[in-house]
């Protein structure tokens, strides 16, 4: 496999398993409130349906758009993917936006359910397949569109197999989720979230700007070599651009007794 | 609100859901486009084009300071 074709497993790899941790949870919720038969039933639905989007998309674009027209549409698209997560993940190691936590989350909709009415039974309930499915489907409609971007991208600079390689990448992170999550049987709240999403931030916009460069008629300095340098211009750029933000960041404040009691209300990150 | 626009506002925020990011790479690539039509030296475009992505991102977390006064 060549380099490129690895960077490619690397990056789906890395941007679905931050996804789907995301989505694992929201499935626990619905295991653990209704049941498993309920939240199983709805992430495999959503699964089907996002294999059959990667399917269909990635096979038109490949057989359908032109080379250069594919290489500036991939590039767009990695590089506004790319800066949202940079920005993301750069407000959030500069202290300007609250860590995701999942452990959090978790609480906050396992309260909402019960609020609802929901509870614990044998049947499969309609709503915990609705729930179950639309997370998977939401977390992993963006993973979707980068195995397509990415794999396309790399299908057409001919070293085919590039949406393969890119789908290798999501599933074996699915299958890592599924496996640590049936062990933990609790929110995956150890993954270094924003490390992940800091990372393929940098690697989206870096073949973004490549690929669109490309596309666009620009030669890029020793070819491929040159993704090197923007990846390491582009993190040197984001770590600058924390330092200068880290300084404006709200102070940490002890949390008062009844945060203590409840932490789950005092904030809960997007 | 209708559908239309809803589903709209739904495809904009998947794609970029910040206007700023979104005209900043609009424009790394219309310009890019421009330049290499009017057969500009490579490396400027590069830097240009470089240089739009870049700018795009420090303007929209430039954004996020507004009304936050310094800590330390």
């Amino acid at each position: 496999m060549t380099a490129q074709l690895w960077a490619v497993f690397v990056a789906a790899f890395l941007a679905s398993a931050v996804e789907f941790v995301e989505a694992f949870t929201i499935v626990l919720v619905v295991g653990v409130t209704i049941n498993w038969r309920s939240a199983l039933a709805g992430a495999l639905a959503a699964t089907g349906a996002l294999a059959v989007i990667v399917a269909i998309f990635g096979t038109a674009i490949v057989r359908f758009v032109p080379l250069d027209a594919l290489r500036i549409v991939v590039g767009v698209l990695l590089v506004l993917f790319g800066l949202k997560w940079l920005k993301k993940a750069i407000l959030r190691y500069a202290g300007l936006k609250a860590m995701h936590d999942e452990e959090a989350i978790y609480e906050e909709q396992i309260a909402e359910m019960r609020a609802r009415g929901e509870h614990h039974q044998k049947r499969v309930d309609p709503f915990g397949v609705a729930t179950s499915f639309k997370s998977v489907l939401l977390e992993g409609l963006e993973v979707a569109f980068i195995v397509i971007t990415f794999g396309s991208q790399a299908t057409a600079n001919a070293q085919g197999r590039g949406i393969a390689v890119a789908t290798l990448g999501a599933l074996a992170a699915l299958a890592l989720v599924v496996i640590v999550g049936a062990l933990v049987r609790a929110p995956l709240q150890r993954v270094p979230e924003n490390a992940l999403k800091f990372t393929v931030g940098v690697m989206l916009t870096t073949f973004g700007t490549f690929w669109g460069g490309e596309g666009l008629g620009i030669d890029w300095w020793h070819d491929d070599i040159f993704l090197l340098v923007l990846v390491a211009f582009y993190f040197a750029v984001s770590l600058a651009l924390i330092a200068w933000l880290r300084p404006y960041a709200p102070p940490k404040v002890a949390p008062t007794p009844e945060e203590l009691d409840n932490p789950i209300s005092s904030e809960v990150a997007e | 609100m209708n559908a239309i626009v809803r589903g709209l506002k739904a495809t904009y925020n998947f794609f970029a859901g910040d206007a700023i990011l979104l005209v900043a790479v609009a424009v790394a690539f219309l310009l890019a486009f421009a330049l290499e039509r009017a057969e500009a030296p490579n490396p400027l475009i590069a830097v240009l084009f470089v240089a739009c992505i870049v700018g795009g991102l420090v303007t929209t977390l430039a954004r996020e300071l507004r009304g936050r006064p310094r800590q330390r």
